[in-house]
């Protein structure tokens, strides 16, 4: 139920981490969803690929990665810097 | 087109944790025990709360945050219990509290003139579990109008809570709810899970629910 909430915060972060390390385009976000952590998997994907979809973003691909436990991770991100 | 990869590795709820971390930091400092209270929608947990601030806010003082997705409903109902501060969070559809909510409404409570915080989560046996609130522990509330099966269906709020409230029992002469099963499922998931059997309409159970709270006031140290 909360996962717009968990997807939104993965946009915030995404959009410090490229502020963080220079800018660029971001090309795709890889999440961590620990199979405890209460997360229903397809509705964060469909959550988190709408807000990608959205300025400031621009058809950012979510990579889901299920993992043991109940942590909720922004893995990765994946941006292209135009050169 | 250059494309790089960042590693992050940051925990989402990094940002709720660190809040809910100076959360915890302000209430022991004031020397407040701060219990966040969840349930499902109709335990019967404002109930419970209105009983319980008509029978100990005199005797050490107890302010509440209600969480509710829309209405402010419950906080009316408390603040007719009450002097002190009942602080109302609309959440506007989301179906829990987070601890930047707490934080702004610890801002409104005179916490030099309470021992007890109570934070009713929004109702729902689910997302509140996830969120750390900075409460010094986490009490989960159901009836006997639901399944015995309700903590093998939603495990983590069981395994989150120290202590488990069961209310309603003046209905169990009506119903064919098994006490006994319940709190054996109860138990599969949290072997150390502690009961209060209560029915906040009747009062049946309520004393051992106050001792509890007196007992906590009592042994919170004021810095």
């Amino acid at each position: 139920m909360h996962e717009l909430s968990l997807a939104l915060e993965v946009c915030r972060m995404a959009e410090a981490g490229i502020a963080r390390s220079g800018g660029g385009r971001l090309v795709a976000v890889g999440v961590e969803v620990g199979r405890d952590a209460g997360i229903e998997l397809e509705n964060f994907r469909f959550c988190l690929a709408a807000l990608l979809d959205e300025p400031p973003f621009a058809g950012v691909r979510p990579e889901l990665i299920e993992q043991p436990g109940d942590d909720l991770r922004l893995a990765w991100l994946e941006v292209d810097d135009g050169r | 087109m250059a494309v790089r990869q960042i590693d992050v590795r940051e925990r989402v709820m990094a940002r709720n944790d660190e809040l809910a971390h100076e959360v915890r930091a302000r209430l022991t400092a004031a020397g407040v025990r701060a219990f966040n209270v969840m349930s499902s929608p109709g335990s019967g947990k404002t109930l419970l709360l209105e009983r319980t601030l008509a029978a100990l806010d005199e005797e050490f003082g107890i302010a509440v945050i209600t969480g509710d997705i829309q209405t402010q409903n419950d906080a009316d109902r408390l603040a007719r219990h009450t002097d002190r501060l009942v602080h109302a969070v609309v959440t506007g559809g989301a179906c829990h509290l987070d601890a930047m909510q707490i934080t702004r409404s610890l801002d409104a409570i005179d916490l030099e003139h309470i021992r007890l915080l109570f934070i009713e989560n929004v109702g729902n046996l689910v997302c509140p579990a996830s969120w750390d609130l900075g409460e010094a522990e986490k009490i989960v509330v159901f009836s006997v109008t639901e399944g015995e099966d309700k903590p093998l269906k939603y495990p983590k709020m069981f395994q989150m809570a120290r202590h488990a409230i069961l209310n309603k029992i003046d209905l169990l002469p009506h119903l064919d709810f098994d006490v006994d099963q319940a709190i054996a499922n109860a138990r599969r998931i949290n072997p150390d899970l502690q009961f209060f059997l209560t029915s906040a309409r009747t009062g049946e159970g309520l004393p051992e629910w106050y001792q509890f709270l007196r007992e906590q006031a009592a042994g919170t140290p004021v810095s």
